[in-house]
């Protein structure tokens, strides 16, 4: 991202400039997470596993011990990916509600439609890349540095960043904007925001429900002033990097120092915790607890040499960074990820009509609008993506979703919606199983009608009809 | 591909067992969850509560066609996850239907605890308020249907990306399902124990 952090306090120009960087920030995280999460193959057949391992070791203790290894690691690491995400997405509200309540709405679409990957936090291009990536230890170490709670280059870290805007909070006068006065923001009173999801949940060797995310480690806050901008944007530091004190990022021999992991448990500092009943480690916490566990399981399985990678058994093989052009060739891939794209950009505006909207048309978009689209739609791309392969440059890949921007104004006079309900007509054409798009009324055909001027059409509370 | 309504209802219909009595009298989230004698899956329920199966399904959040119609626990806030079949709009379900035994809160304070023992206690009191006479679900399925029990009435679990809920990880057919069905054992009871809390954390009273 080609944004210059200024050198000394902002001016108010620096400060609006700054808001919406932030804004870009959380934002850019998204995809990079959902593209290493849609990788994994989470919840893959027992049995077909066992099978595959045990012809290998021949050994049947050791088989069982090496599947468990496999089934327990892989869900971890997508409950745990997925945690993050979702308070990503909460970290772009409460950014938004800060710009919302102190500048203006914010201009998701705008930040969206410059996004592009590799990506970088701030304009150093020698800083540290981000991707959409493929599960890896080399991922685990992007997310590392992008959470880091320690200045390691030249760039600050996102919490540092936060910092210097919320000095600009305290220090500055600000006419702020209420909800109550005609600018709506994300606010707690509405049930928009929950931490956990069947989707973040893993399971330990007993087969019970582990939840990584805790019921005290924050929400959405309604942004009416300094002392609530600040705690927005404190919550967001803490949750990313941990309260002071935690573990930090410390390189040797080019890669981060794990952390030790005694009895296949990572050992972590009282500090590395993000909420008051230490129940919730920070995103870098999160990540480190990934990214040290990697290490000792790509370790063992090597110890092991009838075995294969260990990342071989549940990461799917996806390129890095793809564009939908890499597609060109396979009718369908191209057209699935043309849809995703429209799906994933009609979900940063149904964000930013969020911010346009009063109730209960801003519940309504929220709620079966975002939702739908999330669970359903983007979701359903994220996984079908895989079944299809591209080459490229002579390496043959699975397919994925690429995020990119879908250009809704170019046909300035179809709304955007109508235009999503023609390319999943065209892939219809291609593949008629995704007949359910078009046939099914409570897909995407119940999607709230937003246009790009944030008025909703009609929300089509239409039902199927038995 | 999702379990398309209709169409997996459809297919359902066509797979069960015990087929369903159609038009349904009650359209409601789950076994043990009707008003009234025949709103049950099969109609042939003597009275309120002891219906068998969910008249109306769906495999997941935001899916439901109307009040009362959503499941719940797996997708949704900690609000919505205390109102397991008694959403008041359409969309506004947090899960899918039916709530089968294994199926738990993942959200809030009652997080682990059975969605459909809530909801049953929910409905008894929505019955109470009603007046109406509330009888006990089928044999054997005092805590809500199980996997076993609704498959004969073509029902599955639904949505979720971390597998399946009822499950094991032991190795071996036979040692496996002696595992889940005492993990599935443990956890009814446990969520049973804790009802009345759950209730209280929902601000439902006790």
């Amino acid at each position: 991202m080609m944004y210059k952090l200024p050198k000394g306090p902002f001016t108010k120009a620096q400060f609006t400039e700054a808001m919406s960087h932030a804004i870009a920030i959380e934002l850019t995280t998204i995809p990079c997470y959902l593209s290493t999460y849609y990788s994994i193959n989470r919840a893959q057949n027992q049995d077909a596993l066992y099978k595959k391992i045990f012809a290998q070791v021949k050994n049947k203790a050791l088989a069982e011990e090496l599947t468990m290894d496999v089934l327990l690691y892989s869900n971890k690491a997508a409950g745990t990916i997925m945690s993050v995400v979702i308070e990503e997405m909460l970290h772009l509200a409460l950014s938004s509600n800060v710009h919302q309540a102190s500048i203006a709405a914010p201009d998701i679409l705008s930040i969206g439609r410059a996004l592009t990957y590799p990506a970088t936090l701030f304009a150093d291009k020698k800083e540290f890349a981000i991707n959409r990536a493929p599960f890896s230890i080399e991922a685990l170490i992007d997310f590392l540095e992008i959470e880091s709670p320690n200045q390691f280059q030249t760039d600050p870290t996102i919490g540092q960043f936060y910092k210097q805007l919320i000095q600009y909070v305290q220090e500055k006068k600000i006419d702020w904007r209420l909800t109550s006065k005609g600018f709506p923001q994300l606010v707690p009173s509405q049930p928009y925001y929950s931490q956990n999801s069947i989707n973040t949940v893993y399971y330990d060797a007993k087969h019970n429900p582990q939840f990584p995310s805790a019921n005290d480690s924050g929400g959405l806050i309604e942004v009416t002033g300094k002392e609530t901008a600040i705690a927005a944007m404190n919550e967001i530091i803490e949750q990313g990097e941990g309260p002071k004190g935690g573990d930090q990022l410390k390189f040797k021999d080019g890669r981060p120092v794990p952390l030790p992991v005694v009895n296949g448990k990572v050992k972590f500092s009282k500090h590395d915790f993000d909420d008051p009943g230490k129940k919730e480690l920070s995103h870098f916490s999160k990540f480190m607890e990934l990214y040290s566990l990697a290490l000792y399981y790509e370790a063992k399985f090597k110890s092991h040499p009838a075995a294969d990678n260990f990342f071989s058994y549940f990461v799917r093989n996806q390129a890095v960074n793809p564009v939908t052009n890499d597609y060109v060739k396979s009718k369908e891939l191209y057209q699935q990820s043309q849809l995703g794209n429209a799906i994933y950009t009609y979900i940063l505006l149904m964000i930013e009509t969020c911010y346009h909207q009063e109730l209960p048309t801003q519940f309504e978009v929220f709620m079966m609008g975002i939702h739908k689209s999330m669970i359903w739609l983007l979701s359903e791309f994220g996984w079908d993506m895989s079944a299809q392969q591209f080459t490229k440059g002579g390496t043959t890949s699975q397919g994925s979703l690429t995020f990119e921007y879908y250009p809704f104004e170019a046909k300035a006079g179809t709304r955007p919606k109508a235009q999503m309900i023609q390319l999943a007509k065209n892939l219809i054409a291609t593949d008629s199983t995704y007949g359910w798009l078009i046939s099914d009324p409570q897909y995407l055909m119940s999607l709230p009608d937003v246009g790009l001027d944030h008025q909703v059409a009609k929300i089509p509370l239409q039902t199927s009809k038995k | 591909m999702p379990q398309t309504t209709k169409a997996a209802n459809a297919k359902i219909a066509a797979n069960a067992t015990i087929p369903q009595a159609l038009p349904a009298l009650e359209l409601h989230a789950c076994m043990g969850l009707n008003a009234c004698k025949g709103h049950g899956w099969s109609g042939k329920n003597d009275c309120a509560g002891t219906g068998d199966c969910a008249t109306n399904r769906h495999p997941c959040h935001t899916l439901n066609n109307c009040k009362g119609q959503g499941g719940c626990g797996l997708f949704g806030t900690t609000q919505e996850f205390c109102t397991p079949g008694q959403n008041e709009c359409a969309f506004q379900g947090s899960c899918g239907t039916p709530i089968l035994a294994s199926r738990y809160i993942t959200q809030g304070p009652n997080k682990g605890t059975s969605v459909w023992q809530l909801a049953r206690k929910l409905f008894e009191e929505r019955m109470v308020k009603a007046k109406r006479t509330v009888g006990p679900p089928p044999a054997g399925q005092e805590y809500g249907p199980t996997t076993e029990f609704a498959a004969r009435l073509g029902a599955s679990q639904s949505c979720g990306q971390s597998g399946e809920r009822y499950c094991s990880y032991a190795f071996g057919k036979a040692e496996n399902e002696k595992d889940k069905k005492a993990r599935r054992a443990a956890f009814e009871k446990a969520s049973a124990k804790l009802l009345p809390k759950t209730m209280k954390n929902c601000d439902c009273g006790e």
